[in-house]
């Protein structure tokens, strides 16, 4: 078997296994996960978790490893196969860890996101994201409770988490870039004296503005946070 | 890469404290002017200038921001709280004429935070307050700016001396992402180093082996 | 976001190799490359275009924009208006700096064009931090940004948004009982 037969099937996988989504190319899958990445990044809050993307291009990873196996070591095709994995493990984890320094960050108000979450609703955190957050709840707690909580008085031996630990600003400024053309995006004013106005933001134009005007947008692809 | 594993909580800035912002903690002991407006039996100890075993009423003595809000409220009057001088109308004026000359470091350093803290005291001020707060802000940003990016490997110590708390945050975040422009550029942004924990580790390791 | 990440995107843009080896299609995650053929210029991403040059296996062909003469009419036209020119490449600052640290030698007049793009970038950096004072001054909500890289919008972002949300959080306190709903 040549390298070009291990490696040619690879073009035409389709991406959405297990999606309801039409099928992606992986070319427009990995697209999809530095989009992701970056909106993580930038965005004031933690995203709606992308379990199923994360999966699609583990599973194109995972068949890339396994057919470069059959190839001997030294050749040229297979160092760029070899380079492009690790470009895309590097996009990857750094996605993944972004959201749990998130987690970290907000894990009270994260977790009390996905407790009021209506039935069917889809969850913002991965099952491992979950579990995740509720053990740093936990040892949080125990940890406050043995260095500081269990030497207090009775009556201030509790703290309310939620209180304690600041929400993500959702008025917090973000940079972003228009994908689909919006038109009449309502922009509050700053100041009494200035009245609200209207934008339309032009595809392919960028803007500095509050995040919680835009956030539906980033959330339904149609800006990209910058 | 800021994969910094603690993460500082920052301060609340406005009228919201942060329970576990550094900031905010330091911030809670500043000490405000203030009087008493009704006896405070058995406390005279506190005060350590008079014998009585009360504190009696009118009583003029400085507390903590944090207990003098735990005292103020604005239906029984326990305490007034007087304003420091640096949020009266004679400074007020100073901050309007320019508010670049003042040594907010000096007069606060927590000019901000204890200016959005002092309008819990429905002061008649207030509004005057808080407008004079946010436009000191926006009348020294120019300044914090430009400080802040100017000054890569110069010894920053003259720039931010009388900058108030919340502005030295902002220089240093100013500052970081300078510098890691500026290492970028010369290339040494890629070179990866172990962090120091692994090298303690290492070096503990090794004493562990030498005893 | 570090630079080095900034960078790492820029390293996806794709530049014209000359290789001087042959092989066929490389069917990559992300797309097809090549075939290779030696003497005939094919389109690469910058990532591989750098580690091929470093095995001593392709020239750089560098980008049209990246010449001497076109840098210096865009720094002069940069220099001359006040707003922000369009910038020959979203990722000039980074492009310029791999290829002229891994490809020099297949880069004519390769030090002016390092001079003119840091002239160019600093001129460019000087305009942002005189709209950011003024988008702060002026207390705007919205601004449009056609023209700015994500490197120059790097440098500055901590520190912009930082201020503007601490500038946020001070304006909430002119409104009295008007608690933030977050």
């Amino acid at each position: 078997r040549t390298m070009a037969d291990a490696l040619s099937d690879a073009g035409d996988l389709s991406g959405g296994e297990g999606s309801q989504d039409d099928v992606m190319t992986p070319a427009e899958l990995i697209a999809r996960l530095e989009e992701a990445w970056l909106n993580e990044k930038f965005s004031p809050e933690l995203l709606e978790s992308k379990s199923e993307l994360v999966e699609c291009v583990m599973e194109q990873l995972t068949h890339m490893e396994e057919n470069l196996q059959r190839v001997r070591k030294g050749d040229l095709k297979a160092s760029v196969h070899h380079m492009e994995i690790g470009r895309i493990r590097y996009v990857l984890s750094s996605y993944l860890r972004s959201r749990l320094q998130k987690i970290e960050k907000f894990f009270p108000h994260v977790l009390e996101k996905e407790k009021s979450r209506a039935d069917g609703d889809p969850s913002f955190l991965s099952p491992e994201e979950f579990a995740f957050a509720k053990e740093y709840l936990a040892n949080t707690e125990v940890y406050l409770k043995a260095v500081a909580l269990r030497h207090m008085p009775p009556n201030l031996q509790s703290i309310d988490m939620l209180k304690a630990i600041p929400e993500p600003c959702l008025d917090s400024f973000v940079f972003l870039r228009v994908k689909e053309r919006q038109e009449k995006i309502l922009v509050e004013p700053e100041t009494d004296e200035q009245r609200e106005y209207v934008v339309d933001l032009e595809e392919g134009s960028q803007h500095l503005m509050r995040y919680r005007t835009i956030a539906p947008l980033v959330a339904n692809g149609a800006v990209q946070l910058i | 890469m800021d994969t910094r594993s603690y993460m500082p909580v920052p301060p609340g800035v406005g009228t919201e404290e942060n329970v576990f912002s550094l900031d905010d903690i330091l911030l809670s002991q500043e000490r405000l002017p203030c009087r008493t407006e009704s006896v405070f039996p058995g406390l005279g100890f506190v005060d350590k200038s008079s014998d009585s075993r009360h504190i009696p009423e009118g009583t003029k003595m400085e507390i903590p921001l944090w207990l003098a809000k735990g005292l103020y409220e604005r239906k029984r009057r326990v305490i007034s709280v007087e304003l420091p001088r640096v949020y009266r109308e004679g400074w007020r004026t100073v901050f309007g004429a320019d508010a670049n000359v003042v040594d907010l470091h000096t007069m606060g350093p927590y000019y901000y935070g204890l200016g959005s803290q002092m309008l819990h005291f429905d002061s008649p001020e207030n509004s005057e307050i808080a407008q004079c707060v946010l436009q000191t802000f926006i009348g020294r940003f120019r300044r914090t700016m430009d400080s802040s990016q100017n000054a890569y490997n110069e010894d920053t110590s003259v720039l931010v001396e009388k900058l108030d708390c919340l502005e030295r945050a902002l220089f240093r975040a100013g500052q970081s992402g300078l510098n890691a422009f500026q290492l970028w550029e010369k290339g040494l942004a890629s070179h990866l180093t172990a962090s120091s924990l692994v090298t303690n580790y290492r070096k503990r390791k090794l004493a562990d082996l030498q005893a | 976001m570090d630079p080095s990440e900034v960078e790492f995107l820029a390293e996806k843009e794709t530049v014209k190799v000359i290789p001087n080896f042959s092989l066929d299609k490389i069917y990559l995650i992300g797309g097809d490359l090549g075939p290779f053929n030696p003497g005939l210029p094919v389109d690469v991403p910058v990532w591989l275009a750098l580690n091929l040059k470093q095995r001593q296996k392709c020239r750089i062909v560098p980008p049209e924009w990246m010449d001497a003469d076109k840098l210096e009419e865009i720094r002069e036209q940069e220099r001359k208006e006040d707003a922000f020119s369009p910038v020959p490449s979203c990722h000039y600052m980074e492009l310029t700096k791999l290829l002229l640290n891994h490809a020099a030698d297949d880069i004519p007049r390769a030090d002016e064009i390092r001079t003119l793009v840091k002239d160019i970038w600093d001129t460019r950096i000087a305009k942002l931090r005189l709209s950011a004072d003024r988008f702060v001054g002026q207390q705007e909500a919205h601004a449009r940004l056609d023209n700015l890289t994500l490197m120059e919008i790097n440098t500055t972002r901590d520190f912009l948004l930082d201020s503007l949300n601490s500038m946020h959080k001070l304006r909430a306190n002119l409104q009295p009982g008007k608690s933030q709903d977050y």
